[in-house]
């Protein structure tokens, strides 16, 4: 048996799902969530009675709530549904009439969106066939139906019959994963602090994992003591987190690091902690390819390399569309497990003995690589029929001296509409046997090193 | 009644043995004696392949993982070539590799165009030591305070010592390296020796290799190697206006005592592509181009 509530517009925003929910934990909210609720009455019978003061319980206590409502009890969530919409007041069909119950009423009702049937110009099709009514529409032969409007027309046909199309999925309430508590003494530093989170991280844990969630967001706020009239009353956190998570030690420690780097301006008196939950994560283990670290583990190494080190100086380096030398820019390291080992074409031989790693055949010889400064360091270069003869640094640890070797320049330009560059370079092997990678700024016609071929 | 020589030297045998397996019991055998035979397979659950068959070869499958290896050579002697190249290699079997650089020293064309697989790479840039004013814009982001604060280089290089730490302690990195080639010597001296080794034990029984990258070498452990670099310049193009800069050719002379690895390679030219690297990098940007 299943009820159906419309209510007046103009509804508060939750407050039918509230009354549905007094009487049924298994409710549906339909397409207009704040005037339609559908609910699953099988078995309330023993609390409230037969049907009829089902109906009237619910819609005295909509209207102790202040709702207007219109009530339908049938055998099916749709015959209620299409009832409710069409008869003012309460209406209740014995299960097994709902056909003879719909029979009279207007094809159009279908057409409701509640009922989520695409293409609405059936309904056009089906009123130049004259069908008007539910009855009508559920009369017509079945299989004769199905070749003119394939499957679309069946539903339509079963939903007019009062059949389910699908079975009720209850809605359930939102819940909320937060925690708070009041501090007897205010708080000024960090390390008692990790003792309070840690009293309220644990349980959030625990709730997050009864309801299979994992926190995608964690919030942290500090009520702060009113020091002077600079001090704001609330000093919030807010932490995106890489990976769904609920272990509360992780938790505890993002949230630490967090605040070390973005300390409150003043003693704390309140602390807040609330998650915005995300679905469980489902990790499935290759026997085949290295495990890679949880996301927990490295969210923790991160923050506290961010700690140490600087927000913007840690991560993996990506390549930029640009011919500007030394561009690149900073991603979060975001590694993502992937069975490579088959596409590696590197495949482990024989244990034991320098064969023991063969490699593939298409394996490039190993490529030269740049050391660079990031700023280039000026150079004093003497300069002989148009090349480089004698290079001198200012700076301690690089080696100047006679040129053996050079080549060049290859000249380079760029981003000419703002502070760009342009440039000649040259590959410069010094008496010492080091190679420099150094270029002449043709602006200013003054020479640097941009970096070390190592 | 006295034993035959023969029956001596089973004895001799025996009791050796069991003095053998009594000290790999407790795991002494790497302190004690440097002596017995390594125990370890040599396969990729043990060993970081470098990727080019005659180090490889030499070092007896690779960089051995749960030991401190370093690589060592002057500049020009291709040490960072080889590093990139070790730490592609690692990501192209799906590891992950971390990077302390701790002078910010890392060119990411040149790693992209080792094949280094970027997003496995985590690299924690330290700072330059000192910042002579290039040519270019003033930098205006993260670093705008580090400009007008210039910690010394011990300030520089502990940091990126307790980065390094923290990345080991973590596990679950195939490859760790940290780089300190361009620390001066001075700077390196004051670091304590304890600091190594507390570094040892902290990647000891791990499944990861961690490497120094260093202008002399410096510190390694018992089951680690130090591979030493030399690097000549190789040029092509017989007239000045066709000079191009054609690679470096390597010599790698390996030691490692405890896995009996000592001997030399000669891995010819590492490859130079004159046109620049920033053409393979945007090459890396548009496969399909």
């Amino acid at each position: 048996m299943f009820g159906a509530l419309l209510a007046a517009e103009g509804t508060l925003p939750g407050a039918l799902a509230d009354v549905a929910r007094e009487f049924s934990p298994r409710i549906d909210i339909g397409s207009q969530p704040d005037r339609d609720v559908a609910l699953d009455l099988s078995g309330v019978e023993r609390l409230f009675g037969d049907a009829r003061t089902i109906a009237d319980e619910l819609r005295r206590t909509a209207a102790d709530r202040g709702i207007r409502v219109r009530v339908a009890i049938a055998g099916t969530r749709t015959a209620a549904r299409l009832l409710v919409r069409h008869r003012v007041g309460l209406t209740v069909i014995e299960p097994g009439n709902e056909a003879a119950a719909l029979a009279a009423l207007p094809i159009a009702l279908v057409a409701d969106p509640a009922f989520t049937i695409e293409p609405h110009d059936l309904l056009a099709t089906f009123r130049q066939w004259g069908v008007r009514t539910l009855g009508e529409l559920a009369a017509l032969p079945s299989d004769d139906l199905a070749a003119r409007l394939g499957a679309d027309g069946l539903m339509w046909q079963r939903l007019a019959r009062g059949e389910d199309p699908r079975p009720l999925v209850p809605s359930m309430p939102e819940e909320r994963f937060a925690q708070s508590l009041d501090l007897e003494w205010p708080i000024e530093e960090l390390e008692p602090l990790s003792f309070v989170l840690s009293r309220l991280m644990e349980p959030l844990s625990v709730h997050l994992e009864r309801r299979d969630r994992g926190a995608a967001v964690l919030h942290v706020r500090l009520h702060l003591v009113k020091i002077d009239d600079t001090t704001p009353e609330v000093h919030e956190r807010s932490l995106q987190l890489p990976a769904p998570m609920r272990d509360a030690r992780t938790l505890r420690t993002l949230a630490l690091l967090d605040l070390e780097s973005n300390p409150p301006p003043a003693p704390i008196d309140r602390v807040e902690v609330a998650v915005d939950p995300t679905p469980g994560r489902i990790v499935q283990f290759s026997l085949l390819t290295r495990a890679l670290p949880t996301p927990e583990r490295l969210s923790t190494l991160l923050a506290r390399l961010h700690a140490l080190m600087g927000e913007t100086r840690c991560g993996s380096p990506a390549l930029v569309d640009s011919w500007k030398p030394g561009v690149f820019e900073m991603k979060s390291f975001a590694p993502v497990d992937a069975n490579v080992v088959q596409a590696s074409g590197l495949r482990p031989g024989p244990a034991l003995g320098p064969e023991a790693w063969s490699l593939r055949p298409d394996s490039k010889p190993p490529r030269l690589a740049l050391r660079r400064f990031r700023h280039p360091i000026p150079a004093r270069v003497r300069v002989k029929d148009a090349q480089p003869e004698y290079v001198a640094f200012d700076r301690r640890g690089l080696s100047g001296g006679g040129v053996e070797s050079c080549a060049g320049p290859w000249r380079t330009t760029g981003d000419w509409w703002r502070e760009g560059w342009d440039r000649d370079e040259w590959d410069v092997t010094v008496s010492g046997g080091t190679t420099y990678r150094l270029f002449r700024a043709r602006d200013t016609d003054r020479w640097f090193v941009e970096g070390v071929v190592d | 009644m006295f034993a035959t020589p023969d029956q001596g030297e089973y004895m001799t045998n025996i009791a050796r043995a069991s003095l053998e397996s009594a000290l790999r019991a407790r795991k002494l055998d790497r302190t004690l004696t440097t002596a017995l035979p390594p125990l370890e397979r040599r396969d990729e659950t043990t060993v970081v392949p470098v990727d080019v068959t005659a180090i490889d070869a030499c070092l007896q499958g690779g960089v051995p993982r749960g030991q401190l290896s370093e690589i060592a050579g002057a500049s020009s002697s291709g040490r960072t070539t080889l590093l990139l190249h070790l730490i592609a290699a690692a990501t192209r079997r799906g590891e992950i590799a971390a990077l302390v650089d701790s002078l910010d020293r890392l060119d990411v064309a040149s790693a992209a165009a080792a094949g280094v697989d970027l997003d496995r790479l985590l690299w924690i840039r330290g700072h330059e030591l000192r910042r002579a004013r290039g040519p270019g814009p003033r930098p205006q982001t993260e670093t705008d305070s580090c400009w007008a604060l210039r910690p010394g280089p011990w300030a520089h290089l502990d940091r990126a010592l307790k980065a390094l730490n923290l990345v080991l302690q973590a596990g679950g990195f195939g490859v760790v390296a940290i780089d300190l080639a361009d620390v001066p010597p001075s700077t390196l001296r004051q670091v304590p020796f304890t600091t190594w080794m507390r570094i040892q034990r902290v990647v000891e029984g791990s499944d990861t290799a961690c490497l120094l990258l260093t202008s002399e070498p410096l510190a390694r452990s018992a089951g680690g190697l130090t591979m030493v670099l030399t690097g000549r310049t190789t040029w092509a193009g017989g007239s000045a206006r066709s000079r191009r800069l054609a690679g470096l050719d390597v010599r790698v002379r390996v030691k490692s005592p405890r896995r009996r690895v000592d001997g030399e390679a000669g891995v010819g030219a590492f490859a130079h592509d004159f046109v620049g690297l920033r053409a393979e990098a945007k090459t890396a940007l548009r496969p399909e181009a």
